[in-house]
């Protein structure tokens, strides 16, 4: 039995869907993205912009320069909602992140190790103020505490389909943990698999280890 | 006027003929325009003056035939059933307006007046565009004539250029091309544009059905102390604009036509409808009812002042561009406002839109342009097939142009990778996939890796004996 008709099976259901709603950006909370680049937190941020952007236009705000439309295409962004913003300069940064708070519904952030603390905090209070969806993705260290409502934490990365030359990248296993308000206060475990289409399947850390001892 | 001159917005609204000449066309960037034109004298449009000196030609029209749209100065639509019967037939009216228009325009401007009778505006509005030495192009088979024009008369009626493009990479040219197409089927493909494309093809403009507007939307004012002074009547009109708007929102609508209404303080009255393609903004809806009223109060059409107000939806129609069934007009505005300050923040390069193309590696498969700007052309098909291409998923982040990347090597086989000051292993790999440069342009070929390692995925390229990231699977 493989992992994927586990899943399915009825009180599993349940678990796995409590994770998915994180991966939902709230109007008015913060969502931070913790890891280190390569773990696939860009492509999980730009996907939280997927179901807004069936609405109206959301941004990415893009600190080095690098961030491809396509992989958000792929994630089910809609291709005209999705504007590019593109800051490289720290010292602006807070002005800009705070000109697009005002008026966008959705925001994919790259937040620049150099951020000053109060800056942040006031970003999140006019996020909240202006019901604005925010995930933020520090390049440094993680947020200070109270500006996130939602901390998803990558503790890992699996890719399979390339085998020693063989095959290409397919599917992508993103272990998170994720804590803050946003989590009920408790620290939760779940596995994201992403096999590069806009429909990605939530398991559950209970349900991960539940299938485990069924296929063992 | 003799000289040369160049009414800008933020792009090329109006030119005289010598700026034409220099290479200038409407709609061009303001700055190319200048570097065309150094000669050119330019003004900044100004759609309030505009409607002011237009509306004399409104005026002269509405003693003529009553209920007339202004969609914007310069731009009239009159339903003309009733007044055929009154003046002897198309022609005649046509002829009759003609003959004032012109006596007006020439007079007063230099200008020469475009008048065309169709079934419907979008058909009427092309047939003006069609007459010829101020004689009224009076189209009897609306069809036909439609038919024979050309896939880019649809750019102003329904402002979706991508579609337009999709049409005519199919094979359709013209309109009549296009009206021969199943409806249901444009409909199932392209969605609300593709049924409206049809409804314009086919001469269908005028048969919608208007919603039903309950009485109690309008909105008005009275003022005891009439109002003379245009900073009152500017606070005034924004005022009932937004109470407008703000009552439809409720109800989940957004008008596409207003009537607006003025009352002298001797009793007499004014009314006016203005039509738009977007469903009205505040801002939208505000500034024509101020343009309005100036007009009206600096030509002494209101004496005494006005002593009452009222704005009325005239249709709540689908005439006009239709939002996407889930699209949020506001949201849209704001978002708008937004990344208009950013960009004011970042300069124009720093907000930008991408656009799939045809390409084999990531960084050629996004057309790049500046937010606000019209779509850059794709360089490369993206309907092709590109054999080779880099398969999906596509890296996330992507470098402007490939980054030097220190790979080492065992057999042939990656076996570490330097990621800043660590090396890491290798843990799997897929490749090398062969890129064929092109060699007639001093292109090397080159090979593509994909790199596992514990903190990620990468795309490599190494041609040359060196080794480029081209992109992270982040």
């Amino acid at each position: 039995m493989g992992l994927e008709d586990v899943v399915t099976a009825v009180p599993l259901i349940d678990l796995a869907d409590r994770e998915k709603g994180f991966l939902q950006l709230r109007p008015g909370h913060v969502t931070e993205l913790l890891g280190i680049p390569g773990t696939g937190l860009t492509r999980l941020g730009l996907r939280l912009l997927a179901a807004p952007s069936q609405t109206a236009p959301v941004v990415a705000l893009d600190t080095r320069g690098w961030i491809s439309p396509e992989a958000a295409w792929e994630t089910g962004v809609v291709p005209e909602s999705l504007v590019i913003v593109r800051c490289a300069e720290p010292r602006i940064w807070p002005k800009v992140a705070a000109a697009l708070l005002e008026g966008v519904r959705a925001l994919y952030a790259e937040v620049p190790a150099e951020a000053r603390e109060q800056d942040l905090r006031r970003l999140a209070a006019l996020a909240r103020a202006r019901k604005v969806a925010v995930a933020m993705r520090p390049m440094g260290r993680g947020l200070p505490s109270g500006v996130a409502h939602l901390r998803l934490r990558a503790l890992g990365v699996t890719w399979e389909g390339a085998d020693q030359g063989h095959g290409r990248l397919g599917r992508r296993r993103l272990m998170l943990e994720a804590s803050g308000k946003g989590a009920s206060g408790m620290t939760r475990r779940f596995e994201v698999e992403d096999e590069g289409s806009d429909f990605v399947r939530v398991v559950s850390d209970v349900v991960v280890g539940e299938a485990r001892r069924t296929v063992g | 006027m003799d000289d040369p001159v160049l009414i800008v917005g933020d792009r090329v609204t109006a030119a005289t003929r010598e700026v034409l000449e220099a290479g200038v066309s409407l709609g061009m960037a303001r700055r190319e325009a200048e570097a065309l034109a150094p000669f050119a004298t330019v003004l900044v449009r100004d759609p309030g003056e505009e409607s002011r000196r237009f509306e004399p030609v409104v005026g002269l029209i509405e003693d003529l035939i009553p209920r007339v749209e202004v969609v914007a100065p310069g731009l009239i639509f009159v339903p003309v059933a009733g007044a055929v019967r009154f003046y002897g037939g198309e022609e005649a009216l046509a002829k009759r307006l003609a003959e004032e228009l012109n006596g007006l325009v020439g007079r007063d401007r230099g200008g020469q007046a475009l008048i065309g009778v169709a079934d419907g505006p979008f058909a009427a509005r092309w047939a003006a565009a069609g007459s010829e030495g101020g004689r009224p192009l009076v189209v009897t088979d609306t069809i036909d004539f439609l038919s024979r024009l050309d896939l880019t008369a649809l750019r102003e009626g329904l402002e979706a250029d991508e579609l337009i493009d999709t049409f005519r990479w199919l094979g359709v040219s013209t309109l009549g091309d296009l009206a021969r197409l199943p409806r249901d089927a444009l409909a199932t493909r392209f969605g609300n544009h593709g049924l409206l494309a049809h409804r314009l093809a086919t001469g269908e403009d005028r048969f919608v059905d208007p919603r039903e507007i309950p009485p109690d939307l309008a909105v008005d004012a009275s003022f005891e102390e009439p109002l003379e002074s245009l900073d009152a009547v500017a606070f005034a009109s924004h005022a009932l604009a937004e109470r407008l708007l703000r009552a439809l929102r409720v109800s989940g609508v957004a008008p596409h036509r207003v009537s607006i209404f003025a009352e002298d303080a001797a009793g007499g009255s004014r009314e006016r409808i203005w039509r738009s393609a977007d469903p009205f903004t505040e801002k939208a809806l505000s500034d024509r009812v101020w343009w309005q009223l100036r007009a009206w109060v600096e030509s002494g059409g209101i004496p005494g002042g006005i002593s009452r107000l009222r704005i009325a939806p005239a249709d709540l129609s689908d005439e006009g561009r239709q939002l996407g069934l889930l699209q949020d007009e506001t949201s849209r505005i704001d978002a708008e406002r937004a990344l208009a300050r950013a960009q004011a923040l970042l300069g124009p390069d720093g907000v930008l839109q991408g656009r799939a193309q045809g390409g084999r590696m990531p960084q050629e498969r996004v057309a790049w342009s500046r937010w606000g700007e019209p779509l850059s052309d794709r360089e490369r098909d993206d309907s092709a097939p590109w054999p080779g291409a880099t398969p999906s998923p596509s890296p996330a982040l992507v470098p402007p142009s490939p980054e030097s990347l220190e790979v080492e090597w065992d057999g042939g086989m990656p076996s570490r990778v330097r990621l800043g000051t660590r090396w890491e292993p290798v843990l799997t790999w897929s490749g090398p996939w062969r890129l064929s440069g092109r060699w007639w342009a001093g292109e090397e070929d080159a090979d593509r890796y994909q790199l596992v390692t514990s903190v990620g995925a990468f795309l490599c390229v190494v041609t040359g004996g060196r080794a480029f990231l081209a992109g992270v699977y982040d």
